[in-house]
């Protein structure tokens, strides 16, 4: 089955999602897409296992700190001077921000501390994921429906980067490539959507597949790099390694052979791609995510040669799911952070494209407030950060639920009820990357039960 | 049927509830034991073949040979009686040869090491592919770095836990590996304290939600074959909220690793305190009530009592024998069985018994006897027919894949611990897969991944393995094969190995690796001039027949690419060969 005939299968069986309510709150757009001539990628850095944003964006005016110290205390104890209220690194909250209080960063992150302070980073307060506006009576009453499966890993990854839970077949960042596609981005279609992990949901849209990029560029069949092997040898075992003898009725066999065909492919032509590739003079961290978001900007370098205007990226590092032992294991993984995201931001100035790529972060979920021991369990919103020259920076976006318990967002021991929905957060970065509302909508299935959206992006 | 296989078989009576079955017909004098009539499962080399692949770690052509013409329901029998290999006594033999004051590669290594002999060469392959099937449900890792890295012990005892049970009961299982240390560390409930009302303190849910969601019964209410139940608007129906997590979270507070130490803090006998059942702290384990599940375990409940309560609650629980069965076929035969198979393996589970073709009943009819469900599986109708069905696999996973490898060609010396390669297979450049060491809690894929843009994502078929298909992990599947098969330089190993083990302190001699691992091409070597007989060959080995004229032709035009007057023609050609089909999707998709 080759790429066309897969696509028409793809076609007809295609979900068509419902508008329900769209028009309302809109202006008359266009229904699609233009085609776009600049350059835009979107950059999603997920925190697998849920990242403590209790432990991000930290209360700071005396008397919320003092509060969260109360209800964190074994915690903090543990954490000792680096949340020590001197310590830590206060922020300006900006105009688009609800809240009592002020509020400040952690120690770890100096670097995006500086870069919000200058206005290149955004945080998105208390986002998660949403049905409809919900508090916590609806909750406790059932009064509107829930996002599945709260509080699971696997199934709220899914929700946050599908809408659906575990079994979802596409993600909004492949929705929003495919309607970039059809509008005639990209030349070659294969690098729409690139990761350095695995077969991502979220980057999976009809047209739109992850391709899976090396942290040092593309994977390739030894056997076809050997200069000792003969060519005609060689063109037989490049046909093998391109599926081509995959039987085609067992469908696992045919799905086999279009993986082989696929990589082959793509990997061949990146591999080509990035022959060209200029070093960056920035130096990138060599922890995980900065080895992972160094190969984001050396694809990004190679743009023109990938023939790409629009691409969505997907990195992540795990250990964020903090049961036990959070002050010891995740100071690290904040600092990781800061320097990653801090030297891809460098990266993109260097390019000249600071305006042109947005990222911004993901996780499962929030955690309690309250303390299990020495961690945190699983909950539900979360603050997250948006960085780069077109956001909207140096402001919280949202409402900050205070930190103590019971209140109308707390769904129970401080696991926060989201107050800006993942698909209102998504909106705004989707509308920046070339997509009409009714593209919006179509890939957001739930935006059009929320009347407003976080300003993230300048206008 | 060979002396050399009767000399496996024993006494069915030891084993086997029943034995009167109307299969069996008569007993070898010569041994004492009962054989019984041919079946159609070892009518063939090839059928006998198929059957191993779906039931081991792969076929050894020899005993192909041997059991073909026999009885597979006296082989299961069998595989019932043989003796577990277990991990941690294999692990001690290395004790001698290293300095285990100083984290390694080699120290972390032990029990990949004892794990890779035991599977690759124990005689317990049915019991060894179960433990490996469980370890993918109950699943522990030790590749986050720390603790479990750093203590090989702590998984060589949980390996063990899952071999020993790997023929017993579910619900023995649910409480051995309650009390490991290994999961109490994976799952954070080693040293987790009752709640303290004065601080907000609260237990630790991680181990409450997950041996619910991924251990028993899913997330929402399952029909006996495996379908979700739904509600009047057609949606299915969860089985729990938050507020039963936090109640079961109270059961598993106050395990600790000793008596004296309720943490896992420097301690001196760490390797022997992870090496066994935790210990229980009285005073640290919630005295509240415990509701659940629609279950209540009343106040002043002790820690035993509420961890015992608690298993029974979850293991009686309806979803348990669909959940467990439907992912346990998975695992053997294929990645989206149908219903009515999901049902009749959750039957046997339920019933805890099956008996074979030859009439034989195995399992102890107790509820979650796993002999019955194994048996169900390898047994059952979709199994056994020849399945045409477009529907019907399963990509073999990649640690089954070499495994398959190794066995065909019988490698010499099973020494992991002298091929580097084989200390992590977990990278995307190597297998993207590692016994015991997934990147989560949730395995190397999920049970309900279903591959997006794709055709069986079409149809919603869940195909597990294609999670862990891609761009990068498709070379680096085919580059570690080839390595393996082909391109190993072992005098280069052992120099870089005797790098490896003077930096790690270890006493082994590295030119070992000289004659670990290497592949016995003989009988491919004696036709490697003819094209069709090599492939014959390697069809009966490696795909039991059913290699397809499309990948035949390709082979076969590769091999005339190498001509047999140039050097090493005949390695060449087997080598070429063997990774051609290895990497062809007529051996990738078990079928």
């Amino acid at each position: 089955m080759n790429r066309r005939d897969f696509l028409s299968t793809v076609g007809k069986t295609a979900i068509s999602l419902p508008l329900v309510g769209v028009g309302t709150t809109f202006s008359v757009t266009p229904v699609f897409a233009a085609n776009p001539s600049d350059y835009r990628a979107l950059v999603c850095v997920f925190f697998l296992g849920g990242l403590d944003t209790h432990d991000v964006l930290i209360p700071y005016d005396q008397p919320s700190y003092d509060a969260w110290v109360r209800i964190r205390n074994s915690l903090v104890s543990a954490q000792g001077q680096t949340r020590a209220r001197a310590n830590l690194l206060p922020i300006a909250s900006g105009s688009t921000v609800t809240a009592s209080g002020t509020f400040a960063l952690p120690p770890e992150m100096p670097l995006l501390h500086s870069l919000y302070q200058q206005g290149r980073v955004a945080i998105a307060a208390n986002v998660g994921p949403l049905i409809s506006a919900t508090t916590r009576s609806d909750f406790q009453n059932e009064a509107v429906p829930l996002p599945p499966r709260l509080f699971s890993h696997n199934d709220q990854q899914s929700v946050w980067q599908a809408s659906a839970p575990e079994g979802a077949q596409f993600g909004w960042g492949g929705l929003f490539a495919d309607a970039m596609l059809s509008a005639g981005a990209n030349q070659v279609p294969e690098f729409s959507t690139i990761t350095s992990l695995g077969n991502e949901l979220f980057l999976t849209g009809q047209v739109a597949k992850p391709y899976q990029v090396g942290l040092d560029g593309a994977a390739q069949v030894d056997f076809l790099a050997d200069e000792d092997v003969p060519a005609a040898l060689k063109s037989v075992l490049r046909r093998h390694f391109a599926g081509e003898s995959a039987d085609q009725i067992n469908v696992i066999s045919r799905d086999l052979g279009d993986a082989f065909a696929g990589a082959l492919t793509a990997n061949e032509r990146y591999d080509a791609a990035t022959a060209s590739a200029e070093p960056f003079n920035t130096v990138f961290p060599t922890s995980p995510l900065g080895a992972q978001l160094r190969a984001v900007a050396q694809a990004i370098s190679v743009r023109s040669q990938l023939q790409a205007q629009r691409q969505i990226f997907f990195v992540g590092i795990g250990g964020f799911d903090t049961h036990s032992a959070q002050a010891t294991d995740l100071p690290g993984l904040l600092t990781q952070i800061d320097g990653a995201l801090a030297a891809f931001y460098q990266s993109m100035q260097e390019l000249a494209l600071g305006s042109n790529v947005t990222l911004f972060t993901a996780s499962d979920f929030g955690r309690t407030l309250v303390i299990n021991g020495d961690g945190t369990d699983h909950g539900w919103g979360a603050h997250h950060l948006v960085m780069g020259d077109a956001v909207s920076g140096g402001q919280i976006h949202g409402f900050v639920p205070p930190a103590q318990l019971d209140h109308d967002y707390d769904s129970g021991g401080g696991r926060l009820i989201p107050t800006t929905s993942v698909e209102q957060y998504a909106a705004p970065l989707g509308r920046w990357f070339g997509l009409s509302e009714t593209e919006l909508l179509a890939a957001l299935p739930n935006r059009a039960n929320f009347a407003t959206e976080p300003s993230l992006i300048i206008a | 049927m060979t002396v050399f296989f009767r000399s496996l078989l024993v006494l069915c009576i030891l084993e086997a509830a029943g034995c009167g079955g109307s299969g069996i017909d008569g007993v070898d004098e010569e041994n004492n034991i009962f054989v019984s009539e041919p079946d159609e499962i070892f009518a063939t080399q090839n059928s006998t073949a198929r059957f191993l692949t779906q039931a081991t770690f792969g076929p050894i052509p020899d005993q192909v040979v041997a059991m073909t013409g026999g009885n597979a329901s006296d082989w299961i029998i069998n595989e019932f009686s043989q003796p577990a290999s277990l991990v941690l006594p294999e692990m001690e033999s290395f004790y001698d040869f290293f300095n285990d004051d100083e984290l390694s590669g080699f120290a972390s290594s032990i029990s990949t090491f004892a794990y890779w002999r035991n599977v690759l060469a124990g005689d317990d392959q049915l019991r060894q592919r179960m433990a490996y099937a469980l370890s993918q449900i109950l699943v522990v890792s030790n590749g986050g770095g720390e603790l479990l890295t750093d203590v090989p012990e702590a998984v060589g005892y949980y390996m063990d836990v899952l071999t020993r049970n790997a023929f017993g009961n579910y619900r023995d299982l649910m409480h051995e590996v309650t009390y490991t240390p290994a999961m109490g560390h994976y799952l954070t409930y080693l040293g987790n304290q009752k709640g303290d009302p004065a601080t907000g303190r609260v237990p630790d849910e991680n181990y409450a939600r997950e041996i619910l969601q991924l251990f028993t019964v899913g997330t929402v209410a399952l029909n006996p074959d495996g379908t979700p139940k739904t509600d009047a608007s057609d949606a299915p129906v969860e089985i729990y909220s938050n507020s039963d997590i936090t109640g079961l979270a109270r059961v598993f507070t106050g395990l600790g690793l000793s008596e004296e130490s309720f943490g896992t803090n420097e301690e001196d006998d760490i390797a022997t305190l992870m090496a066994q059942p935790m210990a229980i702290f009285e005073q640290e384990h919630s005295s509240l009530e415990k509701r659940f599940l629609g279950s209540v375990i009343p106040a002043n409940t002790s820690a035993a009592e509420s961890i015992n309560r608690a298993l029974d609650v979850i293991f009686n629980h309806s979803n348990v024998a669909p959940f467990v069965s439907r992912q346990l076929i998975q695992r053997f035969v294929t990645s989206h069985p149908e219903p009515a198979y999901v049902a009749r393996v959750a039957n046997a589970f339920e019933a805890g018994t099956y008996t074979l073709p030859n009439g034989t009943t195995v399992g102890n009819a107790r509820r979650g006897d796993l002999k019955a469900t194994i048996s169900a599986i390898l047994f059952d109708e979709q199994a056994r027919t020849v399945q045409s069905s477009p529907f019907f696999g399963k990509v073999r996973e990649p640690v089954l894949r070499f495994s398959a490898w190794t066995r065909a060609f019988q490698v010499s010396q099973i020494t992991p611990q002298y091929v580097t390669a084989l200390w992590d297979t977990s990278g995307v450049n190597s297998l993207n897969q590692h016994p015991y060491r997934a990147a989560s809690v949730f395995n190397f894929y999920r049970p309900g991944y279903i591959a997006p843009g794709t055709a069986s994502g079409t149809l919603e078929l869940t195909v597990p393995e294609l999670q862990i298909v891609n761009a990068a992990s498709i070379p680096g599947y085919a580059n570690f094969m080839t390595y393996m098969v082909y391109g190993r330089d072992p005098v280069e190993e052992a120099q870089e190995l005797a790098e490896e083990f003077d930096e790690a302190g270890v006493s082994l001699d590295p030119q070992a690796a000289l004659s670990s691992f290497i592949p016995d091409y003989q009988d491919e070597l004696d036709v490697a001039a003819d094209a069709a007989a090599l492939l014959a060959l390697l069809d009966q080995k490696l795909t039991y027949g059913t290699l397809s004229a499309k990948t035949r032709t390709a082979i076969t035009e590769a091999l005339n690419n190498i001509p047999l007057d140039q050097d090493d023609a005949e390695f060449d050609r087997v080598a070429v060969a063997i990774v051609m089909v290895v990497t062809s999707a007529d051996f990738l998709v078990q079928r």
